[in-house]
């Protein structure tokens, strides 16, 4: 694609990067038939090739964006579903947070909207203010139908119940069962710790089950991600920024004690996407680049980990069915797929593949608050799919998948690591109690596939 | 192509039919539908009509005819390197049919087949399969997965397990013909009152191609003649296990040998998928961008050296050889995997890259998808291989004789060559014949390389013309050459037929060189 910039819009790193991208793109068009919003709204500016002309007129015109192409790229999910398919390579993912912190710097969004946007940067990626929220929406719920879309939604969203505060994993150093050979850092995030601190505990029982000493420093919260997805730069790189600190001093404390750190593990993945792309979100400020691509170097999603320490499960096992759910940011953006899917069976689970699985379920950061329709279209329609797999559960590997797939499946939903806890001698997850579970048989029996049942083999 | 009276007139009676919601003549859309991959320039539409129905399209027909705008019908529009979805000319009307008509209408789990509208694509059929427990697989080609099912099969394409031929494989349509009238092909042509298409009087409409009468299924194959709007797909069961085996061989010479190997195993059919036999480009090309583009802006190829070393980086050969074996596990084929190590091994030049392996090369794992029913995109990393997105494709053939097939190869790459473009090439190969699949890729926002392509493909298509070779497909840009290289009682045919089913010339006139 030809571009216009002048030299002087070339010259700010930002416009320069988008530039690069924007040239990769010759509009074939795989991207639209993939496109979530394309799909469901049939608008070729909803989707990818239409977004990106209209970032380019953008730029290229400085100044504030119109409202209508603001209204498109907010109608972007950034499932990066494009980016699977593109067959130009076009680096769409970091061209939209380009796009959105453009918006942001230069859009003055009508009032409603910029207060509602400011509420949510400021209240979900931290603990307290979250949890503070979340009661404060329980109470309300009442008044829900009163309510416009955007605040219905909100109250919708909010858990009907809050684990205790002294349920969230405090820092520390969790050793390994036996002998540890490998020693990581874990994120424990910020919406996770205040909705679903088990996960967290899931994942250390895991993980020095496997070997691994985990550390859970003090002082890091939130990793960016959710201010980022929203192009609150400047908030998201503040929060990265204070991650990156306290895990550099890890880092180093660890190297100088001859005790080095292999891994920066993480069990969000829409976190994981973020912190894996420290480096390049950072590559233009000095004094944090080296750092920033440092931390990114060593990030792993957990079963990325877990596939590389090999699980180890026991003889007997459940084979209880699971649909295994592909969060975007796993599949489109860290193009992990097979290791949750290996690990589920290897714990002896049935994995059963969702129709349409290159879909977005419409959590998408904060997009199922800022675009409820469209998000409980994507859920709704989802939700069908992992239905229609006949399994017993839903396993997937990002806590907002979970919480928006909660709403509209009627089976159980569970990350990954629960799954794989439970297997390997953890406690049978919550979301399973209660349930007429299979009987247990031999991981070999597990592992046998079931015969076809039409032709002769 | 329509003056604006009979245009206006035209959308109007669309409007009052179909509702304006399902008429775009926005600039933005208008802008993307003439988009394409080939040298020779976009063709921007009139506008985009999106009908919901057989009834709606027969009845968009009716009113094309009656104000004589052409309508231009494309399915999903991912017919890449051919023409994506654009119109034959400038200013015609396009019908996509993908947008709405994507229902998969009927799925028969015990006959093996299922009956689909021409929005749904290999990987919604795949999905719906998937969704159904797996016990069968559809055939896909490795083209993009969001590709249309009828739009392919309609336009000869093919995949590489035991139900390839996407047409010869496909079983009863209904279609709107240019003059308006619907038509049902085969036992569904059977006419009881109330019969519906989906009806279960209709058992045989899609499990049986040879019904009374002539056949008139071919008609609807690279014409333009009808607009299908329903098609009966057949399945394959899925087996329990799939196994594929891989052979690197160094040298361009030795496709003559490959292809002496292959031709015996498909002969027996003692190997059920057609083989892929991709050079080095072809394969590479999927994984990585040319590392010589850079060098000379585009304007020589890549040299023998610089292929040498993308070999060496990859783990393949000149020329790389695909092929599988359904059955009931991994270890019971094993026995059938060493008559194949022993059978390519025997000349002592062929490397053997297992399954497992394989899985580990994007290229080759691209292969197992592609056997196994399963949709992917990583063959699209081929239009990446040079900048600037230009794409045509080249689709001659050679009989499975090896001497005949390396000829065709030392001509192919001259031309290539001589143009400064890159060889890239997969011959699929049958027992008797081998499709070859000519890429050229190339600049398309370089005026002199986008020259070149158009050049390469008219000096490819010329001189295959003189050893009596002609194409299975063709991007549009050469619909009108590749006809007038037929005989005149083929082209007078065609023409006739079009004014007997499609007399004011209404649908898609200039598409494979009709009017």
């Amino acid at each position: 694609m030809q571009t216009a910039f002048t030299d002087a819009q070339l010259r700010v790193p930002e416009i320069a990067d988008a530039r690069k991208i924007l040239t990769d793109c010759v509009h074939y068009g795989f991207c639209t038939s993939v496109c979530p919003t394309y799909v469901l709204l049939r608008d070729e500016l909803d989707a990818p090739r239409g977004r990106i002309d209209l970032i380019r007129d953008m730029l290229e015109a400085g100044g504030a964006p119109t409202p209508r192409t603001v209204g498109y790229i907010d109608r972007c999910l950034s499932c990066n579903s494009c980016m699977s398919t593109c067959a130009a390579k076009v680096d769409y993912m970091h061209l939209a947070d380009i796009a959105r912190a453009y918006i942001e710097d230069n859009y003055h969004r009508p009032i409603f909207d910029r207060l509602f946007r400011w509420l949510l940067a400021r209240t979900v990626p931290d603990v307290r203010r979250f949890r503070r929220a979340i009661r404060l929406a329980r109470l309300a719920r009442p008044l829900a139908g009163l309510l416009p879309g955007r605040l219905k939604t909100l109250l919708t969203l909010a858990p009907g119940a809050l684990p205790p505060t002294s349920d969230a994993v405090m820092p520390g150093v969790y050793p390994a069962d036996g002998t540890a050979t490998r020693r990581v850092l874990l994120l424990t995030g910020c919406v996770q710790q205040a909705l679903a601190p088990r996960l967290n505990h899931a994942t250390l029982r895991l993980l020095t089950r496997h070997g691994c000493d985990v550390v859970v420093p003090a002082g890091v919260t939130c990793c960016g991600a959710f201010t980022l997805h929203m192009g609150k730069e400047a908030q998201a790189k503040a929060s990265a920024r204070a991650t990156i600190d306290v895990w550099t001093q890890q880092l180093d404390a660890a190297e100088a004690s001859g005790a080095p750190i292999d891994a920066v593990v993480v069990n969000a993945s829409g976190c994981g996407t973020t912190v894996k792309d420290y480096g390049r979100i950072f590559a233009h400020e000095t004094e944090t680049a080296e750092q920033a691509a440092r931390i990114a170097n060593l990030a792993l999603d957990v079963t990325e980990l877990l596939a590389n320490v090999g699980l180890r499960p026991p003889d007997d096992v459940v084979p209880l069915e699971i649909a295994y759910h592909d969060a975007c940011s796993l599949q489109h953006a860290q193009k992990i797929t097979q290791p949750p899917r290996d690990l589920l069976r290897e714990a002896g689970f049935t994995v059963r593949d969702v129709p349409e699985g290159h879909f977005c379920c419409g959590s998408a950061g904060a997009y199922n608050m800022l675009q409820p329709k469209i998000a409980r279209d994507l859920g709704q329609r989802k939700a069908a799919h992992i239905d229609s797999t006949g399994a017993a559960a839903l396993a997937a590997g990002n806590l907002g998948c979970l919480t928006q797939l909660a709403l509209y499946t009627g089976l159980p939903t569970l990350h990954t690591v629960e799954l794989l806890d439970w297997a390997t001698g953890g406690p049978l997850p919550d979301g399973l109690k209660g349930m007429d579970l299979p009987a247990p048989v031999s991981r070999q029996a597990a592992a046998s596939p079931a015969p076809a049942s039409e032709g002769v083999w | 192509m329509s003056d604006s009276g009979n245009f206006e007139g035209f959308l109007g009676q669309v409007g009052d039919t179909l509702g304006s919601a399902h008429i775009n003549t926005s600039d933005d859309t208008l802008t993307r539908y003439g988009e394409n991959t080939l040298p020779g320039g976009d063709r921007r539409p009139a506008a985009v009509i999106y009908p919901g129905s057989t009834d709606e399209v027969a009845q968009v027909v009716k009113a094309a005819n009656a104000h004589k705008v052409p309508l231009y019908p494309v399915s999903t529009g991912n017919n890449i390197g051919l023409g994506s979805r654009a119109a034959s000319r400038e200013g015609m009307v396009v019908l996509d049919l993908g947008r709405r008509m994507n229902r998969i209408l009927e799925v028969d789990e015990k006959m093996g087949y299922a009956a689909v509208e021409p929005g749904v694509s290999f990987q919604m059929l795949a999905d719906e399969l998937k969704r159904r427990g797996g016990q069968w697989m559809i055939s896909v080609t490795s083209g993009p997965p969001e590709g249309g099912m009828i739009g392919n099969a309609m336009d000869k394409g093919a995949g590489y397990g035991p139900l390839f031929d996407h047409f010869g494989f496909s079983c009863g349509m209904e279609v709107v013909l240019g003059n308006g009238e619907v038509l049902r092909t085969g036992d569904g042509s059977i006419d009881r009152p109330g019969d519906q298409p989906g009806d279960d009087g209709l058992v045989n409409w899609h499990v049986s191609k040879y019904a009374f009468g002539p056949i008139l299924d071919g008609l609807f194959a690279q014409s333009n003649y009808g607009v299908v709007t329903r098609l009966g797909v057949w399945f394959l069961p899925r087996p329990p296990a799939i196994r594929s085996f891989h052979f690197a061989f160094p040298d361009d010479a030795d496709l003559e040998e490959v292809i002496e190997l292959c031709r015996p195993l498909k002969m027996s059919n003692f190997v059920p998928t057609l083989f892929r036999v991709a050079n080095d480009l072809y394969a590479i090309g999927s994984e990585q961008p040319s590392p010589a583009y850079a060098a000379s802006n585009g304007t020589r190829s890549i040299s023998d050296d610089e292929r040498k070393d993308l070999q060496r980086a990859h783990g393949l050969g000149s020329w790389n050889v695909s092929g599988a074996f359904y059955g009931p596990s991994m270890e019971a084929m094993e026995p059938q995997i060493q008559r194949m190590v022993s059978h390519f091994g025997a000349s002592g030049k062929a490397t053997y890259i297992p399954h497992e392996e394989a899985l580990e090369k994007p290229s080759l794992a691209c292969a197992i998808s592609s056997i196994s029913g399963e949709p992917t995109t990583t063959e699209l990393g081929l239009l990446k291989w040079r900048p600037g997105g230009g794409n045509a494709w080249f689709t001659p053939g050679t009989p499975m004789d090896g001497k005949v097939a390396n000829q065709f190869q030392e001509i192919g790459r001259k031309i290539y060559e001589d143009n400064g473009l890159d060889y890239t090439v997969m011959n699929v190969c049958g027992p008797r014949f081998a499709r070859g699949l000519h890429v050229i890729g190339f600049n398309r926002e370089d005026p002199d390389e986008n020259a070149r392509a158009a050049r390469t493909y008219e000096q490819l298509a010329e001189t295959f013309f003189d050893h009596g070779i002609g194409v299975g497909r063709a991007p549009l840009d050469w619909h009108d050459f590749h006809l007038a290289k037929t005989m005149p009682a083929f082209r007078d045919t065609v023409q006739a037929i079009k004014g007997a089913l499609d007399p004011n010339g209404i649908l898609a006139p200039g598409r494979y060189g009709i009017d």
